[in-house]
């Protein structure tokens, strides 16, 4: 039995509503097939493993809240993701992200979105990205972004913005009246002037 | 003179008793007749100057020698008193500077009062035995307080000399002075009040509905509250009692104050309730501690590194691609070191 499976099954047998699997060398979703049944979960941690397909069938965890898929092979993401009613925490960094699903703006309660050292850039954003009014927290570090979009100013509740070792040349003034905005990391871009609103 | 019939032959001066002689002239002089040798001022035996005279027990006087024999010296000034002369403490004065010793007021036709070897008027003698009686003297009227006096801007009045100055009803010693507020140190700002009006403007007023407070007072935040008007800012339900917490001159309940300024848990985004964990700008629950990148529970003694802000274990960091962990290992030598706490 892979690694992976005995965690799930340890999982099922305690009704733990978390399931650590960092580093089981998973390859597919397919190798854990009682997953996608597990209702109650809440929490799943697969990173450092070798994935390469997220199945849609994972918006049928609802009451999961936290999903960590950093460091993986993933390529794109299903739209069903962003229906998922509770999650709160979505890392996926480190992966091979070109671009992000349709609708990804769509979820309810997102909280922390990591999309660190990815191939993202500003295309890469569906229409309704900035709709995450939720968002407290977004990574976008290690991507290939030249501009911000200045609908980045919807997301009100934004505390932390990640933007470093990306290619911008400039960022909108717009980041600059976000209420809550605690941390901004702007290092090793192409910056050479900042807007005055950061005053 | 009437009745007297004079006759040549029974004249004679007054002075030396001789008769006169048909050519000799004669000073008459109030009835009494003299020779004119006889005349004379009885110190310097000198006719009068002007022929004035002063006479003193029948003998008469020039006015040089009169002053020099039997004029008083002023007390005050040293100059013969001709006319009247106050004779008092022992000396002899001119009226005129016969005066106070306190009030330099003349004296002759007011009286006086010997005060500790003292020439006083009637007031300042007063005054003076006010004085060491510890009674007041009143700053206006000058006259004795008799019972309690009335303080105004630092000095003491009977009261009946002024009107409250919002009602005009006329004041005693219950009085009270109003200290302006804060902009108004000077004490000549300050008013008087009847003890009614004073009170009156003593009683609070709500913060929250401005009418004044008659029963219970709530002070909080610099101001006044009705009990039931002192309501937390965001569910505006009253304290009556228990406990608020203030931020920003705003009182909230226990619950929406952590709601509103609580640290939030990075993890479970809640106020944290029991021991915080702070560390890279964040906090977190005691137990939601872990690494950012494998969601492994870590303690404040587990070593982490950091990126983005966010802990990473070591196995973590490990894992990490070595260009990057080369980057964040040259952003980290150039950043200035703050430590972490717990």
């Amino acid at each position: 039995m892979s690694k992976a499976k005995k965690v799930i099954e340890e999982a099922l047998e305690n009704q733990n509503p978390e399931l650590d699997l960092a580093d089981k060398g998973v390859v597919s979703f397919e190798e854990m097939p009682g997953l996608i049944d597990m209702h109650n979960i809440t929490r799943i941690t697969l990173s450092h493993n070798k994935i390469q397909k997220v199945p849609p069938g994972i918006a049928n965890l609802t009451q999961l809240e936290m999903l960590n898929l950093f460091n993986n092979h993933i390529e794109e993401l299903p739209v069903s993701l962003s229906s998922m009613p509770k999650l709160r925490i979505l890392n996926v960094g480190m992966n091979r992200l070109d671009s992000l699903p349709r609708g990804f703006g769509a979820f309810a309660v997102l909280e922390v979105l990591d999309l660190t050292y990815n191939n993202l850039s500003e295309t890469s954003l569906p229409g309704n990205f900035f709709m995450l009014e939720t968002l407290r927290a977004l990574y976008l570090g290690d991507n290939d972004f030249e501009t911000i979009p200045p609908e980045i100013g919807q997301l009100k509740n934004l505390q932390i913005l990640v933007l470093r070792e990306n290619d911008l040349i400039d960022i909108p003034k717009e980041i600059g009246y976000l209420p809550r905005l605690r941390e901004l990391h702007i290092q090793a871009n192409r910056l050479t002037v900042l807007p005055p609103e950061l005053g | 003179m009437p009745g007297v019939t004079m006759s040549f032959s029974n004249m004679s001066c007054s002075r030396c008793g001789d008769g006169f002689d048909p050519h000799d002239k004669i000073v008459n002089s109030q009835g009494e007749l003299w020779h004119p040798q006889c005349f004379v001022c009885s110190q310097c035996f000198r006719p009068f100057p002007d022929g004035l005279f002063y006479e003193f027990e029948g003998r008469k006087y020039c006015e040089h020698d009169f002053q020099v024999l039997f004029a008083p010296c002023c007390g005050k000034c040293g100059e013969f008193v001709i006319g009247r002369v106050i004779k008092a403490m022992s000396a002899s004065w001119h009226p005129a500077c016969f005066c106070c010793a306190v009030c330099n007021k003349e004296l002759a036709d007011r009286g006086f009062v010997r005060n500790r070897n003292r020439a006083l008027c009637h007031e300042c003698n007063a005054a003076d035995k006010a004085v060491l009686s510890g009674r007041h003297i009143c700053f206006k009227c000058h006259g004795v307080i008799d019972d309690k006096p009335l303080r105004f801007r630092g000095e003491v009045y009977h009261g009946y000399h002024f009107n409250c100055t919002a009602c005009g009803v006329e004041l005693n010693s219950d009085a009270r002075e109003l200290k302006h507020r804060s902009g108004y140190t000077a004490n000549e700002m300050n008013e008087l009040y009847c003890l009614r009006c004073h009170d009156k403007m003593g009683i609070p007023i709500c913060g929250a509905c401005r009418r004044p407070i008659e029963e219970r007072v709530v002070t909080a935040l610099g101001k006044h509250w009705h009990v039931e008007h002192f309501v937390c800012a965001k569910c505006e339900k009253p304290f009556l009692g228990h406990r608020h917490y203030e931020r920003k001159g705003l009182a909230y309940c226990e619950t929406h104050y952590h709601q509103l300024f609580g640290n939030l848990c990075f993890v479970c985004n809640q106020v944290i309730g029991g021991d915080v964990f702070t560390a890279l700008n964040k906090a977190w629950c005691v137990h939601h501690f872990a690494c950012s990148f494998c969601d492994q529970k870590m303690t404040q003694k587990t070593k982490f590194y950091e990126c983005d802000l966010k802990p990473a274990c070591k196995k973590c960091y490990e894992k990490f691609p070595s260009e990057f962990r080369r980057r964040l290992r040259k952003a980290y030598d150039n950043t200035p070191k703050k430590s972490t706490s717990a």
